[in-house]
């Protein structure tokens, strides 16, 4: 039993690989080629089912390199619901290969899940880059120019990392995430120390596209297909705050070195985020902005230094890693504009409603999985003092909100454009039955995560106690 | 006269069971209130609607499911037990247990008066989208959405739950005004998302500090409220509480919604507006600060008084200088919040009082005005009042609510907003006597522009010019009278009616004596001495 707990990876991985071999060496008929994605989300599927079942059982692996607790549980769950939802809902006639586009959400996932499990630096560090490499491969499907910012982009975020976890390991010794706590403790805050937090951090909000670091990743991962677009708005960035809520926990007995900065990066996510969202109109620009806003709140969760601030974060964690990864692969092509979703209510009602609904949750609006985890982090906020952090979530809040409200009104109240001035880049997602299927489901989990939230909730909450938070 | 009225208005001390109360009840009927018309509106927006031929079904799913749910809310009304200071019909299972969050429904007397209000209204603004022809399927689970996340609001018992459907209310309204709204409808509908979420944001915050200044264990409110917490933190949370409601309610000076969304907004979304979603912000005062914070409500009621005054003088001389018959009605229709701010302001138990039967009474009232000005221009085809007038030969039944109406807004009797009005003056007269004057004030000029209206429109010589005119369908009608008879059987049985010779009452308990449950607990940090 104590092995079956890495089952769920080891399927990831193999299902990613014979994808990609299946591809390369042309295994698959054509028919057998679109049952490939119908495949791939029920692999992800069981994973997820296998991941609840045998994910309980604690235990390390590979020398402490890996360590399977509550938390790794929680974020491998939410990472592997994600990634079936949008294998599931993608529109698989705009994806630039199938084999490669089944394959790399499945590796970016698999890399999550590395980083949810790591126990030491190496192990975060490597997890994420497998994550962030994946989103580089459907960049450069569709945009190898934009592949090649991207490349560029990520790598001096993975040169940061590198380096702030090299300092790390210089100061303290150590390069397991325990250990390293365990020597901080008895050690005051100093500038030796704040230099690797601060590049750690900023190698993090980089890769999560954070506002003001979204600037170099945010445009080439949105170059991308829409499953491209997903990867890396949602999986990725959801990676880069897996590593973040480790560390800050590793972190924990420096907290007063990085602090203000965490509080200076949430504020401007969550206003930028927002503010850019209202600015813009394309409906995928505006998602990622809205996730970017998102994310902001994720952070602030993490100022609090609290097991109920790092345990909303946690559960917020799970809603925008699943609303942010489908709703680019939802909202399928869409390179027109918003008039690309102009009237899709009417055409489309189950991916409208998906599409709605994930960006309704990005926002934060009530009472969908997002309003909860960001009241929840509201909550921590106010408990643990940082009422100015709260009045600028809220701002940010606001604007969201108005963002996503303005793509709703063009779902639902405009008329959809006529046959003959839809383009190519405004073409109808294809209906199928497994993308419907998906669509649907993605409704039903971004209404019922908070509905439900109690046991969802109390699994996030013991997710932080596990990082031993109090 | 008035002295009768006070009487009438005057609770029946002892409380007797209603005949026929009793043969429906349900431990989840808060919650029918809540998920039922979500229900619905889910099961509507799946339902096929192939070129609109199903839109009558849809229209009378939706008046059905709203006459289900007034059903369910006068069965639950006449079983309410008056004059019992705790919450009734509560429902308690926890949901976030981590961050101490339940779902905790509940109602005191002021939530049974806003429930049935919100029934009244959400029949009344079915009735008044009978003509909508485009998209109607939307239309209505939206309408059917809002009214579920202002039922939710009213019936919540937990801060973390009323910030949840405090916000939500809002983004059907918005996609209502958006997408059935007339030309300046985006306008309208920006302007309401941005003030109320502004007032959300306060809220949310308010909320958050209550819960975080209360150890942070729990958002229920028999804790959160009934903390004894420093001054400094009651004044905080008070002013938020103040901004949620100013933006909701509308109180001047965050009241920049309303003119804009009253005239652009399809009739049925605008009596749900004015009628019910708005009566909401009176009712959070009510609950978080003048029940819960006493301390910051002393200090604050002057604040709140003035903010009456002005919310009453600023719609009474907007109303003077405008034009467009729909954008009168919007200021006439924050005419009955300030006064229901004013009896919050007073902090005597008659100012409370009266200020609880105004959120009902005011409510109606606001509706029917920003309802029967609608349907006039919708019926004479203007808006212009340069271009109404001489209209009541031609639009008889319009022509009668509107004036009853305009009488609704000034509290005249036989009128359930006269014993609001004089028990809110009454109460205010005494501890807030500079704001009660200002407010009378208001009243009295606001009782120049209304009659300025009625002689404008209805009895000055008819215009040649003016395009065709008809009078009120059958469906605009019903929805104008069942707003008016509301206003007149609470008029003239505040009491409820009896069984002549006995007090068993007739098949209403009586606004006055449900109200009662509870408002005895809200006012008594400010009953005897110590209070003054």
């Amino acid at each position: 039993m104590r092995n079956a707990v890495l089952v769920p990876d080891a399927l990831i991985v193999a299902a990613a690989v014979l994808a990609l071999l299946a591809g390369r060496f042309s295994w698959l008929s054509a028919s057998s080629r679109r049952r490939l994605p119908a495949l791939a989300a029920a692999v992800a599927v069981v994973a997820f089912g296998l991941e609840l079942w045998v994910g309980a059982t604690l235990s390390t692996y590979f020398g402490g390199a890996l360590v399977q607790d509550r938390f790794a549980l929680f974020a491998k769950a939410a990472v592997l619901l994600a990634a079936a939802l949008a294998i599931a809902t993608a529109d698989w006639t705009t994806e630039d290969s199938i084999p490669i586009g089944v394959a790399m959400p499945l590796l970016a996932a698999f890399g999550v899940m590395v980083a949810a499990s790591a126990g030491d630096l190496v192990a975060l560090w490597a997890g994420l880059e497998l994550a962030a490499a994946a989103g580089v491969v459907m960049v450069s499907l569709r945009r190898p120019d934009l592949a090649l910012r991207s490349l560029l982009a990520g790598g001096l975020a993975s040169a940061l990392l590198l380096m702030g976890i090299a300092y790390l390991y210089a100061t303290t010794g150590n390069q397991d995430i325990a250990a390293i706590r365990a020597v901080l403790l008895g050690s005051a805050p100093s500038v030796a120390l704040a230099i690797p937090v601060v590049l750690l951090l900023s190698g993090l909000a980089m890769r999560a596209s954070l506002v003001p670091f979204q600037v170099a990743g945010l445009p080439a991962g949105l170059g991308a297909s829409p499953l491209g677009s997903g990867l890396a708005v949602g999986l990725i960035a959801a990676g880069a705050v897996i590593v973040a809520i480790k560390l800050g926990a590793a972190l924990l007995p420096i907290s007063a070195v990085y602090s203000p900065y965490l509080e200076v990066l949430a504020a401007i996510a969550m206003v930028g985020g927002g503010a850019a969202a209202l600015a813009v109109r394309a409906p995928r620009t505006r998602l990622a902005y809205l996730a970017a806003g998102q994310v902001g709140w994720l952070v602030a969760g993490l100022v609090t230094h609290y097991r109920t601030g790092v345990g909303a974060s946690l559960f917020l964690l799970g809603a925008f890693v699943v609303a942010a990864t489908c709703g680019p692969a939802v909202l399928g092509r869409a390179e027109g504009g918003e008039a690309a979703i102009a009237g899709l209510g009417a055409l489309r009602p189950a991916r409208a409603a998906a599409l709605a609904l994930a960006m309704l949750s990005l926002a934060g609006a009530p009472p969908l999985a997002g309003a909860f985890g960001e009241l929840a982090v509201a909550a921590a906020l106010a408990q643990s003092g940082h009422f100015a952090l709260l009045a600028l979530g809220a701002l940010g809040w606001i604007l969201g909100i108005a963002a996503a409200l303005g793509t709703l009104r063009t779902i639902y109240l405009q008329s959809p454009l006529e046959e003959g001035r839809r383009g190519a880049s405004a073409a109808l997602p294809l209906l199928t039955r497994l993308s419907s299927m998906g669509a649907v489901a993605l409704c039903f989990v971004i209404v019922a995560y908070g509905l439900l939230g109690n046991p969802i909730m109390g699994l996030a909450d013991q997710g932080a106690q596990a990082l031993g938070l109090r | 006269m008035i002295l009768s009225a006070i009487l009438a208005a005057s609770p029946t001390p002892t409380p007797v069971s209603v005949p026929g109360s009793g043969i429906f009840s349900s431990p989840l009927l808060l919650s029918l209130t809540i998920w039922m018309p979500v229900a619905v509106a889910a099961a509507l927006s799946v339902m096929p609607n192939p070129r609109g031929r199903y839109d009558v079904l849809i229209k009378q799913i939706a008046f059905f499911t709203n006459l289900g749910l007034l059903f369910v809310l006068f069965v639950a009304y006449n079983q309410f037990q008056s004059f019992v200071p705790t919450m009734q019909y509560e429902e308690k299972v926890p949901w976030l247990a981590a961050v101490g969050v339940t779902y905790h429904l509940g109602v005191d007397g002021p939530g049974m008066l806003m429930l049935i209000l919100s029934g009244l209204i959400g029949i009344a603004s079915v009735l008044a989208s009978l003509g909508i022809r485009e998209r109607v399927r939307p239309y209505f689970a939206l309408l059917l959405l809002a009214q579920a996340a202002v039922n939710g609001a009213i019936v919540a018992h937990d801060m973390f739950i009323l910030v949840l459907f405090w916000g939500a209310a809002a983004i059907p309204l918005a996609l209502l005004v958006f997408g059935w709204g007339g030309p300046r409808s985006q306008v309208a509908g920006w302007r309401l998302i941005g003030y109320w979420g502004l007032g959300t944001a306060a809220l949310a915050v308010g909320a958050m500090t209550l819960y975080a200044a209360t150890g942070g264990t729990s958002f229920d409110m028999d804790v959160v409220l009934k903390a004894t917490l420093s001054p400094r933190i009651q004044m905080a949370v008070g002013l938020l509480m103040i901004v949620a409601a100013a933006t909701r309610l509308p109180l001047f000076p965050l009241h920049g919604w309303i003119r804009d969304v009253c005239a652009e907004a399809p009739i049925g979304v605008s009596v749900v507006v004015t009628g019910a979603a708005s009566r909401l912000g009176a009712f959070l005062l009510l609950r978080t600060l003048i029940a819960a914070e006493p301390v910051a409500a002393h200090i604050l009621g002057p604040l709140l008084a003035a903010l009456a005054a002005l919310t009453v003088g600023y719609g009474a001389v907007a109303a003077l200088r405008t034009v467009d018959i729909r954008q009168v009605s919007a200021y006439l229709a924050m005419i009955p919040g300030g006064v229901t701010v004013l009896g919050l302001a007073a902090l005597s138990p008659l100012g409370i009082a009266g200020s609880v039967l105004s959120l009902f009474a005011g409510g109606l009232a606001a509706a029917l005005i920003v309802g029967a000005c609608a349907t006039i221009s919708e019926r004479a085809q203007s808006r212009s009042l340069l271009v109404l007038s001489g209209l009541a030969p031609r639009m008889p039944n319009l022509a009668w609510l509107l004036i009853a109406a305009a009488l609704a807004i000034l509290g005249v009797p036989i009128l359930a907003t006269f014993p609001a009005e004089l028990m809110t003056f009454f109460g205010a007269f005494k501890t807030q006597p500079i704001g009660a004057f200002a407010v009378a004030l208001g009243l009295a000029v606001g009782a120049v522009a209304l009659a300025t209206l009625l002689r404008r429109i209805l009895f000055g010589p008819p215009n040649p010019d003016a395009p065709g005119v008809s009078d009120s369908s059958l469906g605009e009608t019903w929805y104008l009278a069942l707003l008016a008879g509301g206003l007149l059987w609470v008029g003239v049985f505040p009491g409820g009616p009896t069984i002549p010779g006995t007090a068993t009452p007739l098949f209403d308990p009586g606004m006055v004596n449900v109200m009662a449950a509870g408002i005895s607990e809200i006012a008594s940090p400010y009953t005897g001495p110590s209070a003054q």
